[in-house]
């Protein structure tokens, strides 16, 4: 029998180390969620924009909600979780109205005939735009619809929802908020 | 009884027919039992008939539209035609797992049959092995992990298949071909643990499967290329390969087992790399298991991942258990399996062949990395980052190009070593193809060096094989009096490895050129076009006749008819967005003439959602693509030569079955 | 030289050739630069395609976004910094060279080398021939081997 070298106990070696850290990193794989991709913008100033507001009065601009607690959800009227989420917006922004948050919708690839007709059926009373060209969405990081954003008095935007958002979340988050503006 | 209720007891009678096998196979060879044996081959038999039983079940299923099936009410609906109907069997996760072990219990079967008798102490190992996978995947059926045959309420009606999968009848081809390829490698895996587990020190087992490894290997082949395919005319994008995790799950196995083919040749004919072989087998088939492992646990984002269950960790301990089993006998019988010689001479046909190995392993490695180094940083840092196109081409071309190279010079090597005279009289000819080769690329306006040089290497062993061909018909010409074309029949017939290998090289080089000018040359323009409008890409017109709405049972279209006309084409093509009741969002369809020439691919971006008055088309020249298709079907032709029995020889036959312990006196 | 070498020398001149003019330096067009930073970006809404590659709705306005940044004058660093700013480094479809990530590409050239290497050893290297067995041992041997084979079982015809 030729005698197994120096060079296979090392490579007996490798070879167990290797697979060890494949299964291991296989392992953790199962603790990230393929789906959850962190945006960039989150804890950096919001970015400004103007969009055309969709009943056609004119520009709507993120400057007018300075020095406020703002929400921005982003949506579309083919986009069938916006429609699930919206009673849970619409009850929100009902609750703070008479506060000094300010919800802004911004319609997202989508035409702003098909975003009013959206906005009317499904009684979305708070100032919606639409960002034609898409440069909104992208300032903001928006991977998909619907997003919304969560932009402190300061001016920085402190946190960022995926998918359907709930009024739990909604009603935590503005509260939150709203406690580090007065301070 | 429903069909449901049959499958459903079908597969839950075969599990401990598959349990009782594999004890009874082992028991078999270890106490050298005959009845054992015999109740091991029925059991395998029995459990492939239960398995078949089910799986025609399931069909009936779905056929019947019988809702009450979860699997039926969310891959199938009333309104699907016949033939997408029967397709969906391995539309979804619980039917693919029920087609792999369909497969399994097949190969599994026939190893029975013929291979405990061909070889009883090794074969009946490998049974015992391959009853053992059997059982595997029967547990996972059969639990709620993968359970096709799970119950529900009835809807009124199902969801559907999934819109991308109603969209081409190469559905019917893609995951079939590919799940044969993947499972028939389980056999000459199978033999080699069981050459491990018996201490067989020889190449019995190699011999044994050489047919098997050939037949997963180019059934893998075509399935991977039917797959592009499907990609190209379906996902309409206009390409055939995005390095998606799952086409690399599928190309890292083919890539090993094409060294391990090539390797093969190495120790029939100098015993050499016993190890290497092995390890080349257990890796091909660990990474059929690691492949279908990322496909259907939902780790990595893919266009795969359409469900996401609990089969994932299940998948993964089976991957665990194979590793470490099999890499446990290795080091185990390492000793035993030390090589007699070496390899001698640097440019000889072994030595290139061990070169084009370390060539191929590395390319696996690479998109193994390449696919896994996402969920490695995330795991150790936090960091989310992606691995895509740019990363896989820029490394993955320069080893390809050095497999074309080792490609044209492999087997115009002699085995021990080559001399001055034999380099100049092989390689002559071919250096002349090649330099012709790089002068119709910078010609044809293909002229990136990367494409040149492909061109070039194309040319060179296109040249080799012809040379082989011509020299061979020859020889039987004059040293059997045979026509030349008789002899030319005959190279194939009698010597169907070699010369079926030669065409299957033929094939690869038909794909290099393929993709290198499609790649190189691709025209693309992007124009909004009002009805009447035209547009140009490259040499052709494109005309914008008109944008209409259509409907199907059971989809709702728009359609954009567009002519096209120039350089001698007259076609009209349809891209268009499909609309699925069940989906929020349009799936594009592309509308594609194929050509010997050039591919014109027309993709229906946007349009006036209002009143459908204008249209953006993107439209992309895609020169050569179809010589891709055709490059895999001359691939799967060589594979078919090569693993075709030889006719009997008129001579005495070499004995190929050795004793396993060298006693050369 | 003989002929044929004449010949050899020639072919390969001619690739030579061939491949020094396709790697002539050649002015990029606007375009040309445009598609070469899409292609590095990642297209947000889908399975991996790039930004050049897919026509989804949202690829289209980054490619908008690109061109627009590139005749203002930005350089390609500073429109990938934009992206990555906005959507984290998973929109770089490959890590660069500079960043710790960059080790991925050096793997595949330490694998050749490394397999390189190995083979070089294999073919140097000549393992220790087995010793012979002696006579006796050979035929008791070359029985158990035919014993072994047939496994010694009136197998029946099943």
């Amino acid at each position: 029998m030729a005698p197994a070298s120096g060079m296979s106990r090392a490579l007996r070696l490798g070879i167990v180390i290797a697979i060890g850290a494949l299964v291991v990193v296989l392992v953790l794989a199962f603790r990230r969620d393929p789906h959850d991709i962190r945006t960039g913008t989150v804890g950096k100033p919001a970015a400004a924009f103007t969009v055309q507001k969709l009943d056609g009065s004119g520009a709507l601009a993120l400057d007018e909600a300075r020095g406020k607690v703002t929400v921005v959800n982003f949506f579309a009227s083919w986009c069938i979780p916006c429609k699930e989420e919206n009673p849970a917006l619409v009850r929100t922004y009902e609750r703070y109205r008479s506060s000094d948050v300010v919800f802004l919708g911004v319609l997202y690839q989508d035409s702003r005939d098909s975003g009013l007709q959206y906005v009317r059926d499904n009684g979305v009373t708070w100032p919606t735009g639409s960002d034609d060209d898409g440069r909104v969405a992208f300032a903001y990081g928006v991977f998909g619809i619907p997003e919304t954003y969560f932009i402190g008095a300061d001016g920085v935007i402190a946190g960022r929802h995926i998918g359907p958002i709930d009024e739990t979340t909604l009603v935590n988050a503005i509260d939150t908020l709203r406690a580090q503006a007065k301070k | 009884m429903t069909f449901a209720d049959l499958g459903s007891a079908a597969l839950r009678a075969a599990l401990p027919l598959a349990i009782w096998g594999c004890g009874a196979a082992a028991y078999a060879v270890a106490k050298r039992d005959g009845r054992a044996l015999a109740s091991a081959r029925w059991s395998a038999l029995l459990a492939f008939v239960l398995v078949v039983l089910a799986a025609l079940a399931m069909e009936g299923a779905l056929v019947t539209h019988d809702f009450s099936v979860q699997y039926v009410a969310l891959n199938n609906a009333r309104e699907t035609p016949l033939f997408f109907t029967i397709i969906s069997l391995w539309a979804a996760l619980e039917g693919s797992i029920l087609l792999w072990t369909l497969v399994l219990a097949g190969a599994t079967a026939y190893v029975a049959w013929r291979g405990t008798r061909e070889l009883p102490r090794l074969g009946t190992t490998a049974l015992a092995v391959l009853l053992g996978m059997v059982t595997f995947f029967l547990l996972l059926i059969t639990t709620p992990a993968a359970d096709p045959f799970v119950r529900i309420d009835a809807p009124a009606n199902g969801n559907g298949p999934n819109p991308l999968l109603q969209n081409h009848p190469l559905m019917a081809l893609h995951p079939p071909l590919l799940y044969l390829g993947y499972v028939l490698f389980s056999v000459p895996f199978a033999y080699a643990i069981a050459s491990l587990i018996i201490g067989e020190a020889g190449d019995r087992w190699l011999v044994a499967t050489r047919r098997f490894a050939l037949v997963s290997w180019g059934l893998l082949g075509v399935g991977i290329v039917a797959g592009s395919w499907w990609s190209y005319a379906v996902l309409g994008w206009g390409g055939y390969w995005a390095w998606d995790p799952v086409e690399n799950a599928a190309i890292m196995p083919w890539l090993t087992a094409t060294a391990y083919l090539h390797s093969v040749m190495v120790e029939e004919k100098r015993r050499l790399l016993r190890t290497w072989n092995l390890s080349l087998v257990i890796t091909t088939f660990a990474l059929t298991i690691l492949g279908t492992f990322l496909t259907r646990s939902g780790v990595v984002n893919s266009v795969h991942a359409f469900t996401q269950s609990a089969i994932g960790p299940l998948l993964l301990g089976y991957f665990v258990t194979i590793v470490v089993l099999s890499v446990g006998l290795m080091l185990w019988r390492m000793p035993r399996l030390a090589d007699q010689g070496g390899l001698g001479a640097p440019l000889s046909r072994e030595a290139v062949f061990l070169f084009q190995n370390v060539v191929f392993v590395a390319a696996t490695l690479t998109v193994l990395l390449g696919t896994l180094y996402p969920l490695i940083a995330e795991a150790i840092s936090g960091a989310q980052l992606s691995i895509g196109r740019p990363y896989f081409d820029r490394v993955e071309v320069p080893l390809a190009l050095a497999l074309l190279f080792l490609m044209g010079i492999g087997p115009q090597l002699p085995w021990h070593g080559a001399s001055r005279t034999t380099l100049e009289r092989q390689f002559t000819a071919p250096l002349v193809a090649a330099a012709v080769g790089a002068v119709i690329a910078v010609i044809a306006g293909i002229d990136t060096p990367f494409a040149v040089l492909t061109y070039a290497l194309a040319f060179f062993v296109a040249a080799t094989v012809v040379q082989e061909f011509v020299r061979g018909t020859q020889a039987r010409h004059v040293l059997h009096g045979e026509s030349r074309g008789e002899a030319f029949a005959n190279l194939l017939r009698r010597n169907g490895r070699r010369y079926g290998g030669y065409i299957v090289h033929l094939g690869i080089v038909v794909i290099a050129v393929a993709v290198a000018t499609s790649q190189a040359g691709t025209v693309q323009q992007e124009k909004t076009l009002f009805a009447g409008d035209t547009m140009t890409a490259g040499p052709y017109t494109l005309t914008l006749a008109n944008l209409r709405a259509a409907s199907e049972p059971q989809r709702d279209l728009l359609v954009a008819d567009v002519d096209v006309t120039g350089s001698g084409a007259n076609e009209h093509l349809h891209p268009a967005l499909v609309f699925y009741p069940n989906s929020t969002q349009a799936v594009g369809s592309p509308g594609i003439a194929a050509g010997p020439r050039d591919d014109i691919y027309t993709i229906l971006v946007a349009y006036d959602t209002r009143a459908n008055t204008w249209a953006t088309i993107r439209v992309l020249v895609i020169p050569l693509v179809s010589w891709l298709w055709l490059g895999g079907l001359i691939v799967g032709l060589g594979a078919v030569i090569a693993a075709l029995p030889q006719p009997k020889r008129r001579t005495a036959p070499v004995r190929v079955v050795e004793a396993p312990v060298p006693v050369e006196g | 030289m003989t002929r044929s070498r004449a010949i050899i020398v020639i072919a390969l001149v001619a690739v030579a050739l061939a491949l020094a003019w396709s790697a002539r330096p050649r002015a990029e067009t606007q375009t040309e630069r445009v598609d070469r930073i899409t292609s590095e970006l990642r297209c947000v809404v889908c399975q991996g395609l790039s930004v050049k590659d897919s026509p989804s709705e949202s690829a289209r306005q980054m490619k908008e976004i690109v061109v627009q940044r590139v005749a203002e004058g930005r350089t390609d660093d500073q429109i990938r910094d934009e992206f990555r700013a906005n959507y984290g480094d998973w929109v770089v479809l490959a890590p660069s060279l500079a960043s710790w990530s960059g080790v991925v590409w050096l793997l595949p050239i330490l694998a050749v080398l490394a397999g390189l290497a190995f083979a070089w050893r294999w073919t140097r290297e000549r393992s220790v021939p087995l010793p012979e067995a002696p006579p006796a041992q050979l035929a008791a041997l070359r029985e158990r081997v035919a014993r072994e084979e047939s496994l010694d079982l009136p197998v029946d015809a099943s």
